[in-house]
C-alpha cells in the first residue's frame, strides 16, 4: 500500500526534484499532490486524504511556520506528520519548526534514502 | 579581504550541493576575482538573521543548462524551457546559500529571500570584499559569492 504525500514549495523546480527523488528512493507512493504555497497546502489539506506532508519554510502567503500553526488549531489537521524539507540546518530553526508540530525536518541538500528514512521514521512504516 | 572560514563554507556547501543534489562532480576551484560576463546567468538572494549580507551565484550558459538538465532528471537539454533553467539556478543559490550560512552559524536560525535571476548587475570590482569561489565544471563555471554586511 502506498501514501498520498503532499509537496509544499514555491519552486515547481524543487516540487518536482522531491518528487523524482522519492520515486528513486523506492518509497512507495500512490498520488502525489502539489502546493505552491501555504495557503494552498491548507486548502488541498482540507479537501483531500492525505498521508504525510514534505513542506518547505519560505514561502509566500502563507509560510511553512504558518501552515504549521494553522494546522495545530484544526482537529482534523493537528495529527496529521510534517516533515520540513528546508536549507536551514541551524539548532534554531530545527527546534522551532518541531516544536510547532513538525514530525520530522531534512535538511537540504539530501541523498534520496535520507528522505527515505525521514518518510519511514514518521510514518512508522518499513516501506519495502 | 574575506575570511577564511567563510571561504571555506561557501567551497564545501558548493561541492557538497553539487555533488549530492545535481549529481555533478566539480573538476577543480580557484579563487580568482569573479566575473561576470555577457551570457552568464546571475541568481541573487539576501540573508538575514544573526547576520545579514547577500549571496550571488553566477553560471555560463552552458553550465546553467547543465545544471537544470540533471537536476530535473530530463534526459535532452534541448528539450529544456529558459523558464526552467532559471528556476533550477534560483533553487541552487537557496540551497547553497542555505548551506553555507548553515555551516558558520549552527545556534541562530537565518531567512533568505526569495531568488531573483538575471544577467550580472555589477562590475566585479565590487565584490572584492567578499567570500568567492570558481569552479569548473566541465562544460561551464560557477562562481559563488558570499558577503557579509558590517554592523
Amino acid at each position: 500500500m502506498g501514501f498520498r504525500l503532499l509537496i509544499a514549495d514555491d519552486s515547481a523546480a524543487m516540487r518536482q526534484v522531491i518528487r523524482r527523488v522519492i520515486e528513486l528512493s523506492g518509497f512507495e507512493v500512490d498520488e502525489f499532490l502539489e502546493a505552491a504555497d501555504g495557503d494552498d497546502a491548507l486548502r488541498l489539506l482540507r479537501s483531500e486524504p492525505i498521508d504525510v506532508i514534505l513542506t518547505d519554510i519560505n514561502m509566500p502567503n502563507i509560510n511553512g511556520e504558518q501552515l504549521l500553526c494553522s494546522m495545530q488549531q484544526e482537529d482534523l489537521l493537528r495529527a496529521k506528520p510534517v516533515i520540513v524539507v528546508s536549507t536551514d540546518a541551524t539548532e534554531h530553526r530545527i527546534h522551532r519548526m518541531l516544536a510547532l508540530g513538525a514530525k520530522g525536518y531534512i535538511t537540504k541538500p539530501f541523498y534520496p534514502e535520507a528522505l527515505r528514512q525521514e518518510l519511514e521514521r514518521v510514518l512508522g512504516v518499513e516501506n519495502e | 579581504m574575506s575570511d577564511p572560514l567563510e571561504t571555506q563554507a561557501l567551497s564545501l556547501a558548493t561541492r557538497d550541493v553539487l555533488e549530492t543534489m545535481f549529481f555533478i562532480e566539480v573538476l577543480s576551484e580557484t579563487d580568482e576575482p569573479p566575473q561576470g560576463s555577457p551570457g552568464t546567468l546571475e541568481a541573487r538572494l539576501r540573508f538575514a538573521g544573526e547576520r545579514s549580507g547577500e549571496f550571488r551565484i553566477w553560471l555560463t550558459a552552458e553550465a546553467a543548462r547543465s545544471i537544470a538538465t540533471n537536476f530535473l532528471g530530463l534526459d535532452d537539454e534541448n528539450a529544456i524551457r529558459d523558464s526552467q533553467v532559471g528556476e533550477v539556478a534560483a533553487e541552487l543559490a537557496n540551497i547553497i546559500c542555505g548551506s553555507a550560512l548553515s555551516r558558520l552559524s549552527c545556534d541562530r536560525a537565518f531567512d533568505l529571500s526569495h531568488p531573483e535571476v538575471g544577467p550580472p548587475a555589477d562590475d566585479a570590482r565590487t565584490w572584492s570584499d567578499a567570500a568567492s569561489r570558481t569552479f569548473d565544471l566541465g562544460n561551464g563555471w560557477l562562481t559563488t559569492i558570499l558577503r557579509f554586511e558590517h554592523a
